[in-house]
């Protein structure tokens, strides 16, 4: 691969999307739970752009502007909850949070 | 247009230098302004009415002793500055110098460093990169007041950056790009009026037909670099100088050139998209002449800046995010739907 | 080599190794900077990829003002509060980033083996340099075949800042609000001792009277400041 191509994007995507994954499977840190929930999504961002770039489309970076916005909502509603549960239960710790499970 | 890559490189070397010795300048045009204002004679001693001033004032930062809190986030607390100063001075890129292509010694030179697509996004996004900077640095000084400092200023830039922006878009929307270039080389055209037997030339600069969102603009761009009176941040008063409290030597002078190269950026920022950029008189003959009037618009503005110090008390926090979520947005939201009316009127797509 | 694949590799590598730190991290605050430098490093391949409008958004949105809020946050909560407990069940923690490598392997081997579909659109660049740029064939797909999607978008925006306002405020009114943490680690002072009256020499009458002095302060929430602070002449 010594042409750049959409492969190369593709590739880093996943990776960055796996990064994330592994990061809210191991880490049990609200706060870096949901940092990793933004790096996926940035993840995903970037494979739509790549693909709209290959297909010669303009969708995808439509697509990515709006999850962007979406992102931009979650986080501030996703701060205020933990904030919130913070107040509650003076931890961000994610295996704390078990009412409903006993 | 397109010229090699070292000359390009050689443009933005020059225009950092340009910038950075604009700004050991700016300190003593601040110093002297202030003192005349307050009837002081101002810096006086180092070299010819204290021009020399801004030299000894390096020497000194850069000889004193570089302390650390025995508590701080080390790494942190080296980065936070360099994260400043470096977006400041990124921001230059975008800023273009005039709009001609000039020859010297056979070869032709853009006066702009590149000319983005989306210019003005560029400096309004590398503009709220610079919060970190301070945010960073109050966190790592492991100093409360320093604490308070950064979550002020993150507070405050994020709140005034919504403002500078949405005031931006009427500008974008009368010119229908986001290239300064483009917006600038709009404004080189006069508009002309017939009332009756008089005729009335105008230059079609911005602020005639953005007035409202100039004035934003300025109250958002001081509130942005954390300038009097809305320097909460480091207020001394209350937090004793706020996030740069720990910060001593060379580490506080990148803060300091940080804050003025701003100052500079968002004054050529002002001067290229509301009043003119390098439009004036004879600016179409020689270049030069062009680069002195941008020269004398940041001037100009940032004596508007340098008074606002001089003569404002300081805002209480509540008072400083209630002028900017309950006066400036409504106004600039306001300013943005009329001018898109008016766009739709004047392109026929709108009818009464 | 090609310059772009060069600039590829120095970003990619970049935003790979800042995304790995983000995840080791011990502070929260680290992490929060290493996401940083992730989504500015992924701005610039935007701009590669001749997104330069979605790269503007994404250092503006993303790294300006979503990462500023989650410093913010991260100064706001009681640091008592912020370690991890447990770390999560040990099994969870080998099997977390197996699945991880097996996903990643399966996706490496469906992008290796995949069908180009080849171009469908009509966005080439010559039809992109024809409307101006990606700026505004990028404005003119949005507010056109867009146009209700941003519409909704702009109402979950809304949506989401009541939602936030109405989630962070305290339960009860009249309720200490809570105050920037001068409790944070960043922010205790060196000179004070550990823990809880260690060594700390304050006598039991002294804390009686502190208390007696807090329960007589009390915290008031007020419309109006300006009402309180402005000199009354009598």
């Amino acid at each position: 691969m010594t042409e750049l191509s959409t492969n190369h994007f593709l590739f880093l995507s996943a990776a960055l999307f796996v990064i994330g994954l592994m990061g809210v499977l191991v880490r049990r840190n609200l706060l870096i739970m949901f940092m990793c929930v933004e790096l996926m999504m940035n993840a995903v961002n970037l494979s739509l752009v790549a693909f709209a770039r290959e297909t010669d489309t303009m969708f995808g970076e439509g697509f990515a502007l709006f999850t962007i916005a979406v992102a931009a909502a979650e986080a501030a509603v996703g701060l205020a909850i933990f904030l919130a549960l913070s107040r509650r239960a003076h931890t961000v710790d994610a295996d704390e949070f078990h009412a409903l499970y006993d | 247009m397109d010229q090699p890559i070292w000359l390009t490189f050689l443009v933005a070397f020059i225009f950092m230098n340009v910038l950075l010795i604009g700004m050991a300048y700016m300190t003593w045009y601040e110093r002297k302004v202030l003192a005349a204002m307050q009837d002081r004679v101002g810096p006086n001693r180092t070299g010819p009415k204290g021009l020399l001033q801004p030299i000894a004032d390096g020497i000194k930062l850069l000889g004193k002793e570089d302390l650390i809190p025995a508590n701080a986030d080390k790494v942190v607390f080296y980065f936070a500055p360099l994260v400043v100063f470096v977006v400041a001075i990124t921001r230059v890129a975008v800023i273009p110098f005039g709009n001609i292509t000039i020859s010297i010694f056979g070869q032709t030179i853009n006066l702009w460093i590149t000319d983005l697509n989306v210019g003005a996004l560029f400096l309004l996004a590398f503009g709220s990169l610079g919060v970190y900077g301070i945010i960073l640095g109050g966190y790592a000084s492991a100093n409360r007041y320093s604490l308070l400092g950064g979550l002020r200023s993150a507070a405050q830039v994020v709140s005034y950056e919504i403002i500078l922006g949405l005031s931006l878009v009427g500008i974008f929307l009368l010119s229908s790009s986001l290239s300064i270039r483009t917006i600038m080389e709009q404004q080189t055209r006069d508009l002309i009026f017939a009332l009756g037997p008089l005729t009335l030339t105008l230059p079609n600069w911005f602020i005639l037909s953005q007035p409202l969102a100039f004035v934003i603009f300025f109250l958002a761009a001081v509130a942005e670099t954390n300038r009097a009176p809305f320097d909460l941040p480091e207020a001394e008063t209350e937090l004793v100088s706020g996030f740069h409290t720990e910060y001593s030597a060379f580490r506080f002078s990148f803060y300091f050139l940080g804050e003025y190269i701003n100052m500079i950026i968002v004054s050529l920022f002002a001067a290229v998209l509301f009043l003119g950029g390098t439009d004036g008189p004879g600016a179409d003959r020689f270049w030069g002449i062009g680069i002195l009037w941008l020269l004398f618009k940041v001037i100009v503005f940032l004596f508007f800046y340098i008074w606002l110090r001089g003569t404002l008390p300081r805002f209480r926090y509540d008072q400083l995010m209630g002028i900017a979520w309950k006066v400036l947005l409504p106004l600039v939201l306001v300013n943005v739907l009329i001018t898109a009316l008016i766009r739709l009127i004047g392109n026929g797509q709108l009818r009464f | 080599m090609a310059w772009n694949l060069l600039f590829f590799y120095l970003l990619g590598g970049i935003s790979l190794l800042a995304a790995i730190g983000m995840v080791v991290a011990k502070n929260p605050v680290h992490s929060a900077i290493f996401l940083v430098l992730t989504l500015f490093n992924t701005a610039g391949i935007f701009v590669m990829l001749g997104a330069e409008f979605l790269a503007a958004a994404q250092v503006i949105v993303y790294a300006g003002a979503v990462l500023v809020l989650m410093l913010f946050f991260l100064m706001l909560i009681d640091p008592q509060n912020l370690p991890e407990r447990g770390g999560g069940h040990p099994v969870q923690r080998i099997i977390g980033p197996l699945l991880g490598v097996i996903l990643l392997l399966e996706v490496a081997a469906a992008i290796a083996n995949r069908a180009v579909s080849g171009t469908t659109g009509n966005a080439t660049p010559e039809n992109i340099a024809f409307v101006g740029g990606s700026t505004q064939a990028f404005g003119n797909l949005i507010f056109t075949q867009y146009l209700f999607t941003f519409e909704v978008v702009s109402l979950v925006l809304l949506i989401g800042v009541v939602g936030a306002i109405v989630l962070a405020l305290p339960e009860r009114l009249g309720e200490r609000l809570s105050t920037i943490s001068l409790g944070h680690p960043r922010g205790t002072d060196a000179a004070l001792p550990e823990g809880t009256g260690a060594a700390v020499p304050v006598t039991r009458a002294d804390r009686q009277a502190t208390a007696a002095l807090e329960a007589t302060r009390e915290v008031i929430l007020v419309r109006d400041p300006d009402a309180y602070t402005e000199v009354k002449s009598r």
